[in-house]
Order: structure tokens, then sequence, then C-alpha cells
């Protein structure tokens, strides 16, 4: 059952991710550049919407929560190896399989990619594993752990700071937003 | 005053009340990944890529697979997060088709993609090392910048912000192409 449910969310993401434009290679780069921030937006009130409901959802039943932990070095090293492949390709792992349903070549160009850095991922993740992985381990921390804080009141305050920041900044610039179109 | 510059203002009016689609769609992603929260666990992509070269090696090199530590961790291909990335094809296919939007033109990034196979390589090289970063971090944009900043977690916060520093700083090295 829990697979039907799986596949539907990711119907519905799959339609949410191609028709705002996330697999538009273009889009993505538009808002790295800060030209036309409007995915940067999209993904801001999703994080927005969805922590107030599943926190307020918290309090009446149980949630399938399932926290990632922080190990500081390969978490970071990661981030920036992901930023870099992000900023070069204008795909990542979701909205490239997006693009292939949409009909866009490059995407499974991507995804070859994908699938190659997965596989080298793995023939060196034993020689990677002491340095990057191991090291400054924090376990499944949350904001609210750190913060001493009800795990509700820190979701109802980054929804609160999202939805303004997303409210308040001007999505495009000016000058570039004609030419690059949606 | 002539009635155009009257009717200016209401037209104008309209379309600020009206939410963008950023806003209407980010909520319905919203309450899709609260939804999926509720029912079985948060959203993931990046993993079902080791899980699909973990099957792959089963079946030509069954010893070397069943001792890589790594392949061991990501089990069998038989998840839900498997039939999430079926389902992002599916919708992917559906969404563009009834909007008639399919088989878009490739689209050009950076200047230096002047040719169909230096985009091909653009592409192949942005995937090849945000597979290698998510499977790093633990994480891609939907496991950890989606759902696991909706889950407050710390790792998450310091992902998105590495991912968003250097994917920047990247895109202004890169000479804009389009």
């Amino acid at each position: 059952m829990t697979l039907i449910f799986a596949l539907l969310v990711g119907i519905a993401m799959g339609a949410l991710i191609q028709r705002v434009g996330a697999s538009s290679p273009r889009m993505i780069l538009a808002s790295l550049r800060l030209e036309n921030v409007s995915i940067i937006k999209f993904m801001a009130t999703t994080i927005a919407v969805g922590t107030v409901v599943v926190y307020v959802m918290s309090l009446w039943m149980p949630m399938h929560f399932d926290i990632k932990p922080t190990y500081i070095v390969g978490v970071l090293v990661g981030g920036l190896i992901f930023g870099t492949g992000f900023a070069i390709g204008g795909y990542c792992p979701g909205t490239c399989v997006v693009g292939m349903g949409e009909g866009r070549r490059d995407a499974f160009a991507a995804l070859l990619g994908g699938i190659t850095g997965a596989l080298v991922f793995t023939l060196v993740y034993t020689l990677i594993q002491a340095s990057l992985i191991k090291p400054l381990d924090y376990g499944k921390i949350t904001l609210a752990t750190v913060l001493h804080m009800p795990a509700l009141v820190v979701a109802l305050a980054l929804g609160a700071v999202l939805l303004a920041v997303v409210t308040l900044v001007p999505t495009e610039r000016r000058a570039r937003a004609a030419r690059i179109g949606r | 005053m002539t009635d155009a510059t009257l009717a200016t203002p209401i037209a104008a009016r309209r379309t600020a009340t009206a939410l963008p689609p950023w806003a209407t769609l980010g909520i319905a992603f919203g309450l899709v990944s609260a939804a999926a929260i509720a029912l079985y666990g948060p959203i993931g992509v990046s993993g079902t890529y080791p899980r699909f070269v973990g099957a792959v090696l089963r079946r030509i090199t069954p010893e070397y697979a069943a001792a890589n530590p790594y392949l061991v961790k990501m089990g069998s291909l038989v998840t839900t997060e498997t039939m999430l990335v079926v389902g992002l094809l599916i919708g992917g296919f559906l969404s563009s088709w009834l909007g008639r939007s399919r088989g878009p033109a490739i689209e050009t990034v950076h200047a230096r993609e002047t040719t169909r196979a230096r985009r091909y390589a653009d592409a192949f090289a942005g995937g090849f090392l945000i597979l290698f970063g998510a499977r790093l971090a633990g994480g891609c944009t939907s496991g950890h910048i989606i759902s696991g900043i909706t889950q407050l977690a710390v790792s998450s916060v310091l992902f998105g912000a590495a991912v968003f520093g250097s994917g920047m700083l990247t895109a202004r090295i890169l000479k804009r192409g389009y």
C-alpha cells in the first residue's frame, strides 16, 4: 500500500515540478544567477507549508519522520559538489527524471551522468568513509533540539520567515527577465 | 481621461490579487510533501541511483555486490523511493502532455555550450556531480532541502546553504548562454 502512495506522490510531484518549470535547466540557472528566482521561491513555499502542516498534524497523529544525520564534513563537501553540478547541468536527481518524462533529451544525459556518479561513489565509499563520513557526526539533530524549543514553535517561525522572504523579495530582475520567458 | 487608461488599474489589481504560479504550486507541493510524511515517510530521490547500480552489479558481479558495504546498506530497489521516481517520470509526461508542452527544445545555459554535444557534456558532468555530492551528503534537493528542512534537520540546512553557495558561485563564473 505504501508503494502505491509513493507512486501517487511521485506523479503529483512530477507534475508540479513540470508545471512550475523546475525541470527546465534555464529556469534553474536563472534562479542561481538571481535573474528570476521563482524556482527558489517555489521551494521555499513548499518547505514553509510542509513544515507547519506536518508539525501541526503531529499533535494529533503519529508522523513518519526520518531525520538525516548531521556529519558535518560529508554534508558540507557533498553540498558543495552538488551545487557545482547543479549549476553546470541545470538538473537535480529528480528534475532530470521529470525532464525525461517531458521529452528533454539532455535530461537523459544528466541521468546517465547521475548513474555514473552513483557508481563511482559506490566504488570509493570505503576509501572516503573514514575521512568524510565518520568525522564530526552529531547524529539525527534538528533545529528544535539544538535551540531547546518545541518543534512546532520552530516550524511556525521557519514558515513565517520563509513566507515573508518570498513575499518581500522581487521574483525577477527587470532587465533580463524578458529574455528568459515563463 | 480615456476608457483605456481607466481600465489599466483594474487589470493590474486583478493580477495582483491572484497568487503567482510558484506560490500556488509551492503550496500544493508542501501539502504533497506533508502527506508523504503522514502516510509513509519523507520524499527522496537520489538513493534510487545507487540502488539501481546495486541491482545491475548484483547481476554482473554478485560477489562484489554482496561484499560492497554501501550497496548492502542501500539495499533492494523495491522501495517507496523507487516508486516515487517512477511517478516523477509519469507525472512529467502527463503534465507536459496535458499542457501541450511535450518535447521542448534543448535549452543551453552556458556560453560554452555552442554545440549540442557540449550541452550533453554539461548535462552529463552536472548529473555526475549532483549524484556524487548527494550520496556523500545523504540526500538531494528532495530528501535534504525539501523534506529535510521541512523536518527541521540541521544537516539539511547545512546542505542547502552549501548547495546554493557553490551553485550561485559556479553559475556566476560560467558565462550565461541563453
